[in-house]
């Protein structure tokens, strides 16, 4: 048997070219050495195509060669890079690879000549003279699997070789690269290569790195064989500034080639950061001999590679490759264009075969491939494409040239263009009103066909119909609300139209795509356009601005009035014009008092403390005179105080309370509470509670039907007790305690927004007794 | 989980999350109690993830401040918010107990001269 050899990308790597990445590589490292002492850990690195991913094991593997054993007792750690890639995609010819790979690196690792003619059994020979002695007998069942045509044992067989080692002088290290191909092998199940490499994930004794760009493919295969939780996820992303400076000043260097160093971060921009798009932007310099001064020239350095140079050729080639087949290559890069360049909101698979309008299976087809090659990454039904600023930019050319035929340099005209006219980010977006972006965002996952009062929308009327009301009020007159409204089923909902480059200017905070009836069809689709407005009070103004943006979308997507709807979510307040104005517009408009209605409905309540951030806008003012009373019993069970601090927390809402008073007020009642539950021997097991809002105060009644106590000569029978009264007379402005043989009613005062005796926290109160010092 | 420990042999650090209550207070009582037991000689608590504290959680708390002077061992509190500070102060504990802004200023301080754990009665 001759097994023939070929080059990897081990051949062409040059370890000169590695930059950056010191931090991974470290951990790595040391977990690769660890590996012998059983101590081996699994990892999987994961990033799009061109990152790096091949470099940094290629890297690692020098690393663990110059590293040496640790002590002389310990075994060397022999790493075994491995690209899936390359192989056929028969067991047998992964096999055979498999073997050839692993003789020859390890005859290598033991110092020995690069065998001229791969001779196995020569190999093997050589080999047992450094003491590792198993290869012949694998050799020899491989010889008889292959004659039997039995691929998946052959496949078995040689993965055993690697346990062949004798004399415990090495232990391997496995670099196994583009692993996702380990799924295409014919008539072998996706995941068998992991069933297969089992023992060696177990053992803990082989560090194990696997390396591919599509990480959802090899999740799920790791999470089907129950090895998930065995293995680390590293993601790969582009270098840092520091590096990326360094590779721009080694390229120049290398191909004398003149890049002004003002302009080094915005090249690294441009390319995403991407050593190998750096490298061949940089070869493309060097073939057209230009002095890179400014930043026009950069950019236009930069759209002549995209559209004519060395990162158009590779794309190219990166696509005709993908899909050899025109009309599919065509529809997969339209397809990644409207989701990329265009950012068409997509993150569902069901919207991305409606956005690519094929059949359902060359769909799934052209999914499967860009899923494969790395491209998105799907992750249940989610889907998510690569942030690839080149990529994008190649498919603008493709689609440009391709399909509407226009000529190299126009497109090259247009990405310079939209490059430098490209807005800097927009200020004061916080995260603050990212996370309000997202409540929304996710309440929106959830209509899902679902009908709600159609006030949740309209918060003009809602202010008419519940000013002055209490919360239980709103909440009773709401589902008493027969005027409902249908929400569709959406299908994705995309953040992100703000900051976008060029094109016209329909920035969203949301954009949603939806339909009716929950069909997928075009007659069903509706879109929802919602800004989540950052400024506290929102100004007539601002909703002329977003009705404008509005007409744009709906011109550019071509959308009839009834299935484009318009949606403002409040921070605090709106001018009456504003609310007017929304209405003429036809704009829904929702208070943040109207939302918290809304995520109850959807069992959101808690989401991403929501309620906190809410808390102070509220729809009924407090300068109602008349007082608003709520009234609650609660069975004495433990814990059960915690519904009685949520209904204090909801009812201090509509004051607008800051949120110390509100821990304040809950505080005091769930004390109050416990001392109920802890005291009364109440028959009945039940507190009544009595919350009474009237403005500029809250009052809390808590009242057991139990025996009753006295206050001075409540010494605490348990260790450590008693402290309960004490704190609710911390917490709050006034306590007036009535108790008798029928029962205690303990209530509570505190003044909301600087009453009569405001408390304002525990500063230069007396302190409390020594606690340490037992009864 | 509501109670997340960290011991390095000289130091217990609890994280206590959540709502401190009765059965929260009893199991950081316990864990103490067991880890105080057998070796760790300083404890830090911290309160970065603790949404509300009641009076019996305060009450373990206390429990938990004399094991440790019982065991002549260290203590000190972190990340304590100001709503606890001030139920802390109203109790009595920050008489007895030190509380640090972060939970590096509290290891720093529990790696220090011994005599300022639990400070002197």
């Amino acid at each position: 048997m001759r097994l023939f050899g070929t080059m990897g990308a081990e051949a062409t790597f040059r370890e000169e070219d590695f930059f950056g990445r010191e931090e991974e590589l470290s951990a790595l490292l040391r977990a690769a050495i660890e590996g012998g002492r059983g101590t081996g850990s699994s990892f999987m690195l994961f990033g799009p195509p061109n990152i790096g991913k091949t470099m940094l094991l290629l890297k690692l593997r020098e690393e663990i060669l110059s590293s040496g054993p640790q002590d002389d007792a310990a075994a060397r750690p022999f790493p075994f890079y491995f690209s899936f890639s390359q192989i056929l995609s028969h067991p047998l010819a992964l096999s055979q690879h498999f073997l050839q790979e692993y003789l020859g690196q390890l005859l290598r690792f033991f110092g020995d000549e690069h065998p001229p003619v791969f001779d196995p059994e020569q190999m093997c020979e050589r080999l047992a003279a450094h003491g590792f002695t198993g290869g012949r007998a694998t050799l020899a069942a491989h010889a008889r699997y292959t004659a039997a045509g039995d691929g998946l044992s052959a496949l078995v067989n040689a993965v055993s070789l690697p346990f062949a080692a004798a004399g415990g002088a090495f232990h391997p290290v496995f670099l196994f690269d583009d692993f996702q191909y380990t799924g295409k092998l014919q008539g072998v199940p996706d995941g068998t290569m992991l069933s297969i490499l089992r023992p060696y994930i177990k053992s803990g004794r082989f560090a194990m790195f696997l390396s591919g760009s599509s990480p959802g493919r090899v999740t799920a295969a790791l999470k089907r064989e129950g090895l998930y939780g065995a293995f680390q996820m590293i993601e790969i992303r582009g270098l840092a500034p520091e590096a990326s400076r360094r590779l721009w000043e080694k390229l120049c260097g290398r191909r004398r080639i003149e890049i002004s160093a003002s302009l080094y971060p915005r090249a690294s921009e441009r390319v995403g950061w991407i050593p190998f798009y750096q490298r061949l932007l940089a070869e493309d310099i060097f073939f057209r001999n230009v002095r890179v001064a400014d930043p026009i020239t950069l950019e236009n350095l930069y759209a002549t590679a995209v559209t004519q140079g060395k990162l158009n050729r590779y794309w190219r080639e990166f696509f005709e490759n993908a899909f050899p087949e025109r009309a599919r290559r065509g529809r997969a890069i339209r397809f990644l264009k409207r989701v990329m360049y265009d950012r068409f909101p997509l993150d569902t698979v069901e919207g991305a075969l409606s956005l690519m309008g094929t059949s359902q299976e060359e769909g799934e087809a052209v999914l499967s491939t860009l899923e494969f090659k790395g491209l998105l990454k799907s992750d249940l039904e989610q889907l998510s494409f690569v942030d690839d600023p080149v990529l994008t930019d190649f498919l603008y050319w493709a689609y440009e040239r391709g399909l509407l035929g226009k000529g190299v340099s126009q497109v090259a005209s247009a990405i310079v263009q939209a490059r430098i006219s490209r807005t800097a980010s927009e200020a004061g977006q916080g995260e603050e009103h990212q996370r309000r972006i997202n409540v929304v965002k996710e309440l929106m996952r959830r209509w899902d066909l679902r009908e709600v009062p159609q006030l949740l929308f309209e918060y003009g009327p809602f202010r008419e119909k519940f000013d002055r009301k209490g919360v239980l009020e709103v909440v009773i007159g709401m589902e008493g609300e027969t005027l409902r409204t249908r929400l569709p089923k959406i299908s994705s909902v995309s953040t992100g139209y703000r900051n976008q480059k060029g094109g016209p200017r329909f920035d969203f905070d949301l954009v949603a795509y939806g339909f009716l009836e929950g069909e997928f069809s075009e007659e069903n689709l509706v879109v929802w356009a919602v800004d989540v407005v950052p400024e506290r009070n929102l100004a007539a103004r601002a909703v002329e601005h977003f009705e404008n943006r509005c007409r744009l979308l709906a011109i550019e997507k071509g959308l009839l009035p009834d299935r484009f709807r318009k949606w403002m979510v409040l921070n605090e307040s709106a001018d009456p014009a504003a609310i007017d104005l929304a209405a003429q517009y036809g704009i829904h408009l929702s208070h943040p008092s109207q939302l918290r209605l809304f995520l109850n409905l959807f069992g959101l309540e808690e989401l991403g403390g929501a309620a906190e951030a809410e808390r102070p806008a509220a729809a009924p003012p407090t300068g109602a005179e008349k007082p608003v009373e709520y009234e609650l019993v609660l069975p004495m069970k433990a814990d059960s105080e915690m519904v009685a601090a949520r209904v204090a927390e909801t009812v201090a809402a509509f004051a607008s309370v800051d949120a110390d008073t509100v821990d304040r007020i809950k505080m005091a009642i769930i004390e109050a509470c416990i001392n109920a539950f802890e005291h009364s021997a109440s028959a009945s097991g039940k507190v009544r509670l009595r919350y009474l809002l009237s403005p500029g105060r809250l009052e809390l009644f808590v009242q057991d039907d139990g025996k009753g106590f006295q206050p001075s000569s409540r010494g605490e029978s348990k260790k450590n007790r008693g402290w309960g009264l004490k704190l609710i007379r911390e917490l709050v402005d006034e306590v007036e305690i009535d108790t008798g043989l029928d029962g205690t009613v303990v209530h509570m005062v505190k003044f909301l927004d600087g009453g009569p005796a405001r408390n304002e926290g525990a500063e230069g109160k007396e302190e409390g007794g020594a606690p340490p010092a037992t009864e | 989980m509501k109670v997340d420990l960290r011991d390095d042999g000289r130091t217990l650090v609890v994280h206590i999350g959540g709502y401190l209550n009765s059965s929260l207070g009893e199991e950081v009582e316990k864990l103490v109690g067991s880890r105080m037991g057998c070796g760790a000689r300083c404890l830090l608590l911290n309160f970065g993830q603790t949404r509300m504290v009641n009076s019996i959680g305060i009450s373990f708390i206390i429990g938990v401040v004399e094991k440790v002077m019982e065991e002549q061992g260290r203590m000190a509190f972190c990340e304590v918010n100001r709503l606890n500070r001030d139920l802390f102060q109203v109790t009595g504990l920050t008489k007895y107990v030190r509380s640090f802004e972060t939970e590096r200023e509290a290891l720093e301080f529990l790696s220090r001269s011994p005599e300022e754990g639990i400070r002197e009665m």
